[in-house]
């Protein structure tokens, strides 16, 4: 669908993309991660051919688009301001690609109306002005203005970023559902790691202009292939010199564990699985309380460990109490 | 003219245009702004002593050896003393109205706010008429204490006092709104931690505003620096009446006058930049004058003490009266009869609009007792061939100034920004400014005296003569109200997003299309009001025409006072004062009525309309279902959409 080959990027001096490889397929959620500046907003705009690479290819279906102007690719946009045009209602603003190809004014009319359907927008609200309309609703104006000229690929530059905790899960749901629906191809740019464990079919993690890895959530996740993508995604620990002695884990290289990864268990507690997992007794330090599961901080073995428990109502430790956590070599990361 | 020039460079069209524009620009730049004001520049240096040979520091010896620094003298004495009052009474006012619980705030606001309606040449003459030796006011004041000196509206003393009034109107519009944008908690905070009001206002409301204060103290001292109109009228001598006096002197009368002309221009330019950059040094370190919207609403603070509550409204008033006297006695005086007028009586059992509209002779008997009649001698603002005929000069030369100044401004800022990061975006933007350094008398003499004679690049012609000096005037209106059209409309284009044309040129448009279907709906009321305020600061000018001084040049201001000076001579213009009356209160109203439609209707986005029309809507048609219209009949009336016509 969208291959982007040993893209360069440069601002003067400073090369913001270096030697960029994705190839992302048709249909499929594409999410670009990383943290601000790591250049995953700079590879959109590639695409999108806002910027112009120093080398490599952009290819759309088997076609090089690298030089192709703005207006002629064919891929929509949904911006992180939305950028919907002020002083339009929102008819217009979702009209606004099909007036500039001309099309006929009956047929503007029936795809915005579909669209807008589509998108859950009213009769009412295709009246008003875009500053009449929530966050919420101006965002899925913004997808509509996107989707109506029927582009081959989207991409959504931190779409949700504008809007608040509780609506952003809200709208994560309904865009993931709108993509299927669409089954249109999409490229989404964040740094909401959950946001992008949750949405994608497939992540590219960024880190100052590199791609350090690309895989479904889970590989991302569960496989981290880079110390940058273990710290990036999910929280982490990283074991001490005690642990890794005990576990007689590789010296010299960095080792790290999942915090659902971690066991936790009371001292007096009977061993329930038996394997070559290590035990580590510990003192709880402090208790964070989620209601769905429980994080704890643990001194153990002469460093600060966390772990997460699911809220059993039963097994619930406080400050000073003694723990065995329990630590599998199989969860390890190591670097 | 500039802007395309990226779109379409592939084409040969594009390019052409490109170049054109870039020709177009520098031709306009050369030989409208650096040529004719280098030319007064170097005049200074190119006088010869008696046996003709060149003698290039003659002025500058003469400069001394005179009492030519009395007038550089005068003229910083009078911007000295008008930074200290103007602040005085500008800070007062804001405060008064945004900061202090003042009861009737909303009225006093609306009088301190006359000055934006109301100044100038207009200003000027209505506190001549109230305040000199038989003035209304020094009658009434002499009536109350008879030992009052008649004589104290005179010079300096009638100047400061005029101005100290007439130009708090960048107060009122930029004070206010930074008063406006405090954080109301960090008055809360101090308020909670035991401050007083006063405190407050000391030590954590003031030091807030400073930088607001900063910029407003150097425009005050140049526009104290540049005085034309009051000077003129009121009789001082500061720098620029002397120059447009010695510009049309002679040297039959005196030694070398156009040079000393050029000499006090060009000191003047030389203050004027020194204040200019100073302040942009200053501005560029972030302390911006804007009139943004704000939404943090300040709460007004009650004066706890009884006795100071008092005195701080008493004071209120005063201003008020000072300030609402001229606005309402001219609107007064306006309906009056000549012979009225003229005593300065009011008569509250006659009124007339012949000051409007009247063209009636007067009759008189001449030395041999014969009786003369002398046509149309009392006649109106719209009566008067004359004056219509200033009105529609003005008009005509003011619009189409306002017009290009705008359309040129326009496709500079949209220049400027596209190459904002490269070297010809600031070039452009700093020619845009460039007038903005030169006094506009420095402007206007540089134009009258250069063009005085045959322009080779202008087709030889002379602009100077006669019909001619229409274009030069209006070019020169144009070139003067750059600077304030390049930082309001660039401004409006900051508030572009930069996504918006992203976006549009995603959606297939071209960057022409975006700029004319995106980018500048979004500045138009921007654009739309920097015209109607231009047009409005241009329409009732009067230094620039009075620089300027030709018949065939004679602005609306200038008809409107020439005919003052010849009031009852030879028998006509007859209603000379009551017609000035007449006259400012048509530029009132035209001011304000600009004025509410830039800043009321224009100011509303489209969210903002639509609300409006929805309400509008609504309210007809509760007010058809009281009148009884059925539900069913409502769908076929074409009025629920009447509202919308008048948006």
């Amino acid at each position: 669908m969208i291959k982007l080959t040993d893209i360069v990027v440069k601002f003067g001096d400073f090369e913001a993309l270096h030697n960029i490889n994705v190839h992302v397929k048709e249909g499929e959620f594409f999410t670009f991660l990383g943290p601000s500046g790591c250049g995953k907003t700079t590879t959109l705009r590639t695409i999108t051919g806002f910027i112009e690479p120093v080398s490599g290819t952009v290819q759309m279906q088997g076609k090089d688009i690298t030089h192709v102007p703005i207006e002629k690719r064919n891929i929509g946009i949904v911006f992180q301001s939305y950028a919907l045009f002020p002083t339009m209602t929102v008819r217009d603003n979702i009209a606004f690609g099909l007036k500039i190809k001309k099309m006929k004014k009956d047929e503007i009319d029936r795809k915005v109306t579909t669209i807008a359907r589509k998108v859950d927008l009213t009769d009412e609200q295709l009246a008003k002005a875009v500053s009449q309309l929530s966050g919420g609703q101006q965002q899925r104006v913004a997808i509509a203005r996107a989707l109506v000229t029927e582009p081959a690929i989207i991409c959504m530059d931190e779409p949700l970023s504008n809007l608040d905790a509780k609506l952003r899960v809200n709208l994560r749901n309904e865009l993931k559902k709108m993509q299927r629906e669409f089954g249109i191809t999409t490229i989404y740019v964040t740094h909401d790691q959950e946001e992008a464990l949750t949405l994608s079919d497939r992540i590219a993690v960024f880190n100052k202009g590199y791609i350090e890895q690309i895989g479904k959530p889970n590989e991302v996740y569960n496989h981290s292939q880079t110390e940058f993508v273990a710290n990036f995604i999910g929280d982490i620990n990283k074991l001490g010199d005690e642990i890794i002695g005990k576990m007689s884990l590789a010296p010299g290289k960095a080792h790290y564990i999942r915090l659902e990864r971690v066991g936790v268990r009371a001292a007096g507690e009977e061993k329930k699985t038996s394997g070559n997992a290590a035990e580590i007794p510990g003192v709880i330090e402090s208790q964070e309380y989620y209601g769905l599961f429980i994080k704890y901080t643990i001194q153990a073995a002469g460093q600060t460990l966390k772990a997460v428990e699911k809220n059993d109502g039963i097994n619930i430790y406080e400050p000073g109490d003694q723990v065995i956590l329990r630590i599998d070599p199989a969860d390890i990361m190591s670097y | 003219m500039q802007a395309p020039i990226k779109s379409t460079q592939k084409y040969g069209i594009g390019k052409l245009w490109g170049i054109f524009g870039g020709v177009l620009f520098i031709y306009l730049f050369l030989g409208f702004m650096v040529i004719p004001c280098f030319n007064t520049l170097t005049s200074v240096f190119r006088e010869t002593d008696a046996a003709g040979n060149p003698d290039p520091f003659a002025v500058i010896r003469f400069f001394f050896a005179g009492n030519m620094p009395q007038f550089l003298l005068n003229s910083i004495k009078l911007a000295v003393c008008l930074v200290i009052t103007v602040n005085v009474v500008g800070i007062s006012i804001v405060l008064l109205t945004e900061y202090f619980d003042i009861k009737g705030a909303k009225i006093l606001r609306l009088g301190y706010m006359t000055t934006l309606i109301y100044s100038g040449v207009a200003l000027v003459t209505g506190y001549q008429f109230l305040y000199d030796p038989n003035g209304l006011m020094t009658k009434w004041l002499a009536d109350v204490f008879p030992g009052i000196n008649k004589q104290w509206f005179t010079g300096f003393n009638a100047v400061l006092f005029t101005m100290t009034f007439a130009c708090t109107s960048n107060h009122a519009l930029f004070l206010r709104n930074a008063i406006r944008g405090i954080d109301y908690n960090t008055v809360e905070a101090a308020r909670n931690l035991g401050a007083r009001p006063f405190k407050v206002l000391w030590k954590v409301v003031m030091p807030t505003l400073l930088p607001t204060l900063f910029s407003l103290t150097v425009m005050t001292f140049i526009t104290g620096l540049c005085a034309m109109s009051a000077p003129t009228l009121l009789g001082y001598n500061s720098i620029n009446p002397e120059i447009v006096r010695l510009a049309g002197s002679s040297v039959a009368d005196e030694a070398f006058p156009q040079a000393r002309a050029a000499l006090l221009s060009v000191i003047l330019a030389m203050c004027t930049i020194v204040l200019l950059l100073t302040l942009n040094h200053y501005e560029s370190k972030g302390h911006y004058l804007s009139v943004s919207k704000t939404k943090a609403k300040l709460v007004k603070q009650k004066i706890q003490n009884p006795v100071a509550n008092v005195l701080v409204h008493i004071y209120a008033y005063v201003l008020f009266i000072i300030y609402m006297t001229p606005v309402v006695m001219i609107i007064l005086f306006s309906f009056q009869n000549w012979g009225n007028v003229r005593n300065k009586t009011l008569d509250f059992s006659s009124w007339t609009l012949s000051n409007y509209f009247g063209n009636q002779d007067y009759v008189y008997q001449n030395w041999k007792g014969k009786e003369m009649v002398s046509r149309g001698a009392i006649s109106g603002v719209f009566g008067n061939e004359k004056t219509v005929g200033g009105i529609r000069l003005s008009f005509i030369m003011s619009a189409i100034a306002a017009a290009l100044a705008c359309v040129i401004v326009v496709v500079a800022v949209n220049y400027i920004f596209k190459h904002k990061k490269k070297k010809r975006g600031r070039v452009v933007e700093a020619c845009m400014l460039f007038p903005w350094l030169l006094p506009t008398i420095l402007i206007c003499y540089s134009y009258r005296t250069f063009f005085n004679g045959n322009v080779f690049y202008v087709f030889g012609q002379n602009l100077y003569m006669k019909e001619n000096v229409r274009i030069l005037i209006v070019i020169a209106y144009m070139v003067v109200k750059l600077p304030f059209a390049v930082r309001m409309i660039k401004a409006a284009f900051y508030a572009i997003d930069e996504e918006l044309e992203d976006a549009a040129r995603n959606l297939g448009a071209s960057q022409v299309v975006t700029f004319l279907r995106v980018k500048l709906p979004i500045v138009l009321p921007s654009v739309l009001a920097v015209f109607a305020l231009n047009f409005n600061a241009l329409f009732s000018e009067y230094d620039m025409g009075a620089t300027f001084k030709k018949a065939e040049g004679t602005t609306y201001a200038m008809v409107i006072q020439s005919m003052c000076e010849d009031e009852g001579r030879n028998n006509v213009n007859m209603n000379a004062s009551g017609r000035r009356c007449a006259s400012t209160v048509f530029i009132m109203i035209i001011s304000g009525l600009i004025l509410y439609l830039v800043y009321g209707v224009g100011s509303r986005d489209l969210g903002e309309r639509l609300a409006i029309r929805d309400r509008r809507k609504k309210k007809l048609q509760s007010i058809k279902q009281k009148l009884g219209f059925s539900a069913a009949a409502e769908g076929k009336l074409p009025a629920g959409d009447g509202g919308s016509s008048c948006e």
